[in-house]
């Protein structure tokens, strides 16, 4: 597990876009992509003939010559896909530097672009037809349970969770409030103006007990695109550089199958691949949880969070619940989160919204900054594999 | 939008690496993979042992007897199929505890984690046959 080379602040992302966040964008994938990838060049000072890499996400249904074709780039030499789904964001910001610290690309394209509301729900299930699973998929011992949806699979693992370590709603429920917080901030949040008290929280209907509604994030349409380039480059550009300091990608032992339902065969079913991206990732990084100033963790639900801030060493294992209820993930607290408001109340851009965010930190112009904030963690690290960054000012 | 006449969702039931769990199903056996080369639980099923590198493995009938490891109470609907709410259950072997399946109980079911379940059959079609778990009936005393 050598890291003879490291690839250490030797890139950096240098612009960011993204469209506004809604649950019917009235355009197609393309258009969100296009409007996202030209607003972070813009953002950087670049034009389309400055890219010549792009890089996407496995579950796109844009793909990069799309993307070419419609930006009208003309002089791609790397094309790159990461994934599944909210694994990728950023594998793909990592894939983007391997690209241009190979000699394969200069200046690459990362993004993502769903109409995950209007379009593909996520959060629905998917079985249709008279047969499910096979070919590797593993759904046949699942689906016919009526075991189908991302939720159902997290609800199981929150109920584990509150049996080991007797965690609470009311503490699934902080992280919940954390992220209206932030997002009621942030102008450009879905739910930038609605305010969520505790008892909204407890109150609000079951999903998959012991979920509720505030505890799934927000199907959405949107996209976001950021812009990778040499750090030695960045410093001509027009923003501060976001200084990529370590990127890792990782997954457990045992890791299980498929995309998301073999996962509850793992030997702890409350503690996420973040644990091993983690290991790998403050190796490279030269660094620990403790010089973490703010963090955007994946949240697809409350309780992915929660097994977060454990699998991260932001607290100890199975003192995840206590810790949100002390106020630790709020602004002010010793790891603030998802400061954009994250999936749960931002939008749900698989991952990228939180790259996107993650960079605001840096560049001091996030609606909700962290004072003096100089490490951001960005994760995406929900259940098979998963990624994440730590970016760093200049 | 409850349509409870929706037909469930039947499984592949002839895949080469998870047919074995149904054809022991249809018998009225619970079996799950194992390494022939170390005994070893293959599950969910693989044909491969990366323990000892064997490629021989064999569907072992196992107790339909387990403990009740996860659950979640399905309150908002999904598919047609399955009208809310319902409880999956996720139970691990007591002859195996590292291989987990899963069960449906319908409605809202009042469970501890960690109590006795048990496997029944429900077969679902013609050529189906579900292993299924509920909590253990009381032993006599």
């Amino acid at each position: 597990m050598s890291d003879a080379y490291s690839h250490r602040d030797k890139c950096a992302i240098v612009g960011i876009g993204a469209t506004d966040f809604s649950r019917d964008s009235g355009r197609t994938e393309l258009s969100l992509a296009t409007q996202a990838s030209l607003a972070a060049l813009a953002d950087a000072g670049l034009t389309t003939g400055d890219v010549d890499g792009i890089i996407r996400c496995d579950m796109d249904n844009v793909r990069g010559n799309d993307l070419a074709h419609s930006l009208g780039i003309r002089d791609l030499t790397y094309l790159g896909e990461n994934g599944p789904g909210g694994a990728a964001p950023c594998a793909m910001v990592g894939q983007a530097v391997a690209a241009i610290l190979s000699g394969q690309a200069t200046t690459v394209l990362v993004f993502r672009s769903l109409n995950g509301r209007s379009g593909r729900r996520f959060g629905q299930s998917p079985v249709e037809g008279a047969r499910v699973g096979g070919a590797g998929s593993y759904d046949e011992l699942f689906a016919p349970y009526g075991l189908l949806t991302p939720g159902q699979i997290f609800a199981l693992m929150a109920q584990r969770h509150m049996v080991d370590y007797g965690t609470t709603p009311e503490q699934l429920g902080g992280i919940a409030l954390a992220c209206r917080a932030r997002a009621n901030a942030n102008p450009a949040a879905q739910m930038h103006g609605r305010q969520l008290t505790m008892d909204d929280y407890l109150a609000a209907r079951m999903i998959s007990e012991p979920l509720r509604l505030f505890d799934f994030c927000l199907e959405t349409d949107g996209a976001c695109a950021v812009v990778v380039t040499a750090a030695e480059r960045a410093r001509d550009l027009a923003q501060p550089p976001a200084l990529i300091r370590a990127v890792a990608q990782g997954s457990i032992p045992e890791p299980q199958p498929g995309i998301q339902f073999p996962v509850l065969m793992r030997e702890s079913i409350t503690t996420l691949p973040a644990r091993a991206v983690a290991d790998t990732l403050y190796r490279r990084a030269g660094m620990g949880p403790s010089e973490v100033d703010v963090a955007e963790l994946y949240d697809c639900f409350t309780i992915t969070v929660l097994l977060q801030l454990e699998d991260w060493g932001f607290c100890k294992k199975g003192e995840g619940g206590p810790f949100v209820a002390s106020g630790e993930i709020d602004l002010g607290g010793t790891i603030p989160i998802n400061t954009g408001g994250g999936h749960l109340s931002e939008g749900y851009i698989h991952g990228m919204n939180h790259v996107v965010e993650g960079v605001r930190q840096i560049r001091g112009t996030s609606s909700n900054q962290v004072a003096g904030a100089e490490t951001c963690l960005v994760t995406c690290t929900p259940l098979p594999p998963g990624s994440a960054l730590l970016l760093r000012a200049a | 939008m409850s349509d409870v006449t929706a037909p469930l969702p039947m499984p592949v039931t002839d895949d080469l690496d998870t047919a074995g769990f149904f054809e022991a199903a249809a018998r009225g056996e619970l079996a799950i993979r194992m390494c022939d080369g170390c005994d070893a639980v293959l599950h969910v099923p693989v044909a491969y042992c990366h323990r000892c590198g064997s490629w021989e493995g064999r569907w072992q009938v196992v107790a339909g007897t387990g403990r009740l490891y996860s659950w979640t109470v399905v309150a908002h609907q999904v598919h047609p199929a399955f009208p809310a709410p319902y409880t999956v259950v996720l139970v691990e072997l007591d002859d195996h505890p590292e291989a987990r399946l899963v069960g449906q109980i319908p409605g809202r079911a009042d469970l501890v984690a960690g109590q006795a379940m048990e496997a029944w059959f429900e077969r679902v079609s013609d050529d189906v046959v579900l292993p299924q778990w509920r909590p253990a009936a009381p032993e006599e005393s």
